[in-house]
């Protein structure tokens, strides 16, 4: 494998960066080296490359995800018409698949990854093609869609199987791309009809399916060694969390772009927001117990009602309801990272904290802005960089919590025999 | 292949930066760019029910665990609350017949690694747990809750390790996916120390 450094290392960045934020001054000029090389990667246009198999894993669950989220995206600008917003997708769509494939040449050798690229291509095509006969009601079209999906998962499975010289099962790997296919055109069905609710929670289902199938392709380009990595427990719990927080976004963003459709369609958005606030704060429980889970709770229900409240203000267009929706953020934004400092107990100071929660809030503030604003690029870029923060943000705040937990587990096996009558039976 | 921007994953650090910059050294109480003449216009439906919108609160934690049954090897006991001994070794049951729950862990049911323990045996003869390696996959695990709630898990597999080796990760780390691990003793009896060189662990999930 070449040698990459990729978001987890961005983790590291973020808490640095954001640590030169607080060293009192504005100037970018005074960032840490590791940004600077993070600048001059871009520079050299490519993706950077994972040092690691856990390092592939993020990149990969990254990319499928929110290339999941685009392509879902991208559907939806077909059926309600919005051609702008379509050519916004279609673009952001175009580059991700890109990158994806570079990353995906970068585990595979790069013959791989233009061979992965044909097959991603025509798969994201392909989606587009069902999108638009169920746009037209055009049922031959949609059926004739729908087979060249099936067939694309044939072929992604039939590539892997021999992109991975065998160490990916062809026919396991099909049946996880068509699950991914049959979710993409299921929920454009449900849309189409309107059955909001449907159709966001099979978004989740689509993300939460395509982040898990990123750790399975980062697998089977590893030795079983090096996959084995991608199964500790500590690894499980980062990515766990990486994609419950990572999914906090993508739902946020869903329902302040739901803030101009009509009641239905929020409410549905807004349904798997709290789903995933839900899911969030059992997964804190399991870290740091019911009690401090509560706390979280309540912190973190501030924090997406104050986002909220203020996609509410954009959309209505009310200057003052803005003002003081981002006021109030702040104050949220201060209480969770203090909540969060306090979990982590030191191991990462206040300040960071609080900046990076303040990054992720201005991501959504300003894609919000640009989406009402009908800058529909800029809202597209903005959502998949903001995604790729909270992903830091996830991979940085679980390890320090892991940190935290670990000393504080039992040592040792337990004795729980007195006799030495077992043995003797 | 074709040259990629490569915005995101390598440059997300320039991004972050100047994301968390911005929010900080440009004054985050600055108001954003005014909206266009172009601003989309909004379904009053939508503005409305965003209006209401609250977030899930109230979380409730889960009750805590009273009882243990295995059917497939006879044990029905109530389960004690255990903690984390001084020299940072799990707290074992206080009576050989009786298990118990390691509180400072998962509570059964949420989203971790529930762990209960309980003796093998005693002096005079068999204790609570000195059937638990019989158990084999999809044997039912229930555990009563203290509001009379159940929850039953089903075993995976049943393994023995040297304690000097225990997996503690495999037990007792934080885990989004609920599951079970029931812990006694096992393998070689040294006298003269007067424990089992090995420990017996039981891996269970969650039933649907």
């Amino acid at each position: 494998m070449r040698s990459r450094t990729g978001p987890i290392i961005l983790a590291v960045v973020l808490f640095a960066a954001a640590a030169a934020c607080d060293s009192g001054t504005s100037k970018q000029a005074s960032a840490p080296a590791s940004t600077q090389a993070g600048e001059h990667t871009e520079h050299q246009g490519g993706v950077a490359p994972a040092a690691t198999p856990k390092e592939l894993a993020a990149q990969l669950q990254q990319y499928f995800a929110v290339h999941t989220l685009l392509a879902l995206r991208h559907t939806r600008s077909v059926l309600t018409a919005n051609p702008a917003y379509r050519e916004a997708a279609d673009h952001e769509l175009e580059e991700y698949t890109g990158e994806l494939a570079e990353i995906v040449g970068g585990a595979y050798g790069d013959a791989e990854g233009d061979r992965f690229e044909q097959v991603w291509e025509k798969t994201t095509a392909d989606v587009g093609a069902y999108a638009d006969a169920v746009a037209g009601k055009d049922a031959a079209a949609k059926e004739q869609a729908r087979a060249a999906l099936l067939a694309d998962a044939d072929a992604y499975g039939s590539w892997l199987a021999a992109a991975s010289d065998g160490r990916a099962d062809a026919d396991r790997a099909t049946a996880d791309l068509r699950t991914h296919v049959r979710q993409l055109m299921d929920q454009a069905d449900a849309y189409a009809g309107r059955d909001y609710d449907r159709a966001y929670r099979i978004e989740r289902d689509a993300y939460e399916h395509m982040f898990a199938a990123g750790t399975s392709l980062a697998k089977a380009s590893a030795t079983a060694k090096e996959a084995a990595t991608l199964d500790t427990p500590t690894e499980k719990l980062r990515a766990a969390f990486a994609m419950l927080l990572g999914e906090h976004m993508q739902l946020i963003i869903d329902t302040q772009r739901a803030t101009f459709a009509g009641a239905p369609e929020f409410e549905a958005a807004a349904a798997q927001v709290n789903a995933n606030t839900t899911a969030l704060t059992q997964g804190m429980g399991a870290l740091v117990g019911p009690r401090k889970a509560a706390e979280f709770q309540s912190a973190w229900a501030e924090h997406v009602e104050g986002l909220l409240d203020y996609s509410t203000a954009v959309a209505g267009n009310d200057q003052a309801e803005k003002a003081v929706a981002r006021e109030r953020m702040r104050g949220y934004g201060a209480r969770l990272a203090l909540y969060l400092s306090d979990i982590v107990r030191n191991e990462l100071p206040l300040e960071p904290i609080t900046q990076a929660l303040g990054a992720h809030d201005q991501h959504l503030v300003d894609q919000i802005d640009a989406y009402a604003a009908k800058r529909f690029d800029e809202a597209q870029e903005l959502e998949v960089d903001g995604y790729g923060q909270m992903l830091g943000v996830a991979n940085t705040l679980v390890g320090a919590i892991q940190r935290t937990v670990k000393p504080q587990l039992p040592v040792g096996g337990s004795q729980t025999g007195g006799g030495g009558t077992a043995r003797r039976r | 292949m074709t040259p990629r921007r490569g915005r995101l994953a390598a440059g997300l650090a320039a991004l972050v930066l100047a994301a968390g910059c911005s929010a900080a050294s440009a004054g985050r109480g600055d108001e954003p760019p005014e909206a266009a003449a172009t601003t989309a216009p909004a379904a009053a439906g939508g503005v409305d029910a965003a209006r209401g919108f609250r977030s899930t609160r109230g979380y409730r934690a889960t009750p805590v665990p009273v009882r243990i049954e295995i059917p497939r090897i006879g044990v029905a006991s109530r389960l004690d609350r255990l903690g984390r001994a001084p020299d940072r070794t799990v707290e074992v049951p206080s009576r050989w017949e009786v298990a118990g729950w390691y509180a400072p862990g998962t509570r059964p049911g949420d989203p971790g690694s529930a762990v209960i323990l309980g003796h093998v045996d005693s002096k005079r003869g068999p204790a609570v747990f000195f059937r638990l390696r019989e158990l084999r996959r999809g044997d039912e695990i229930v555990v009563v809750r203290a509001d009379g709630s159940s929850v039953r898990f089903a075993v995976e597999r049943t393994e023995q390790y040297d304690k000097q080796r225990f997996p503690t990760d495999a037990v007792y780390y934080p885990t989004l996916t609920p599951a079970l691990r029931l812990v006694t003793c096992g393998g070689e009896f040294d006298a003269t120390a007067g424990h089992y060189r090995s420990n017996v662990i039981v891996f269970a999930s969650l039933r649907p």
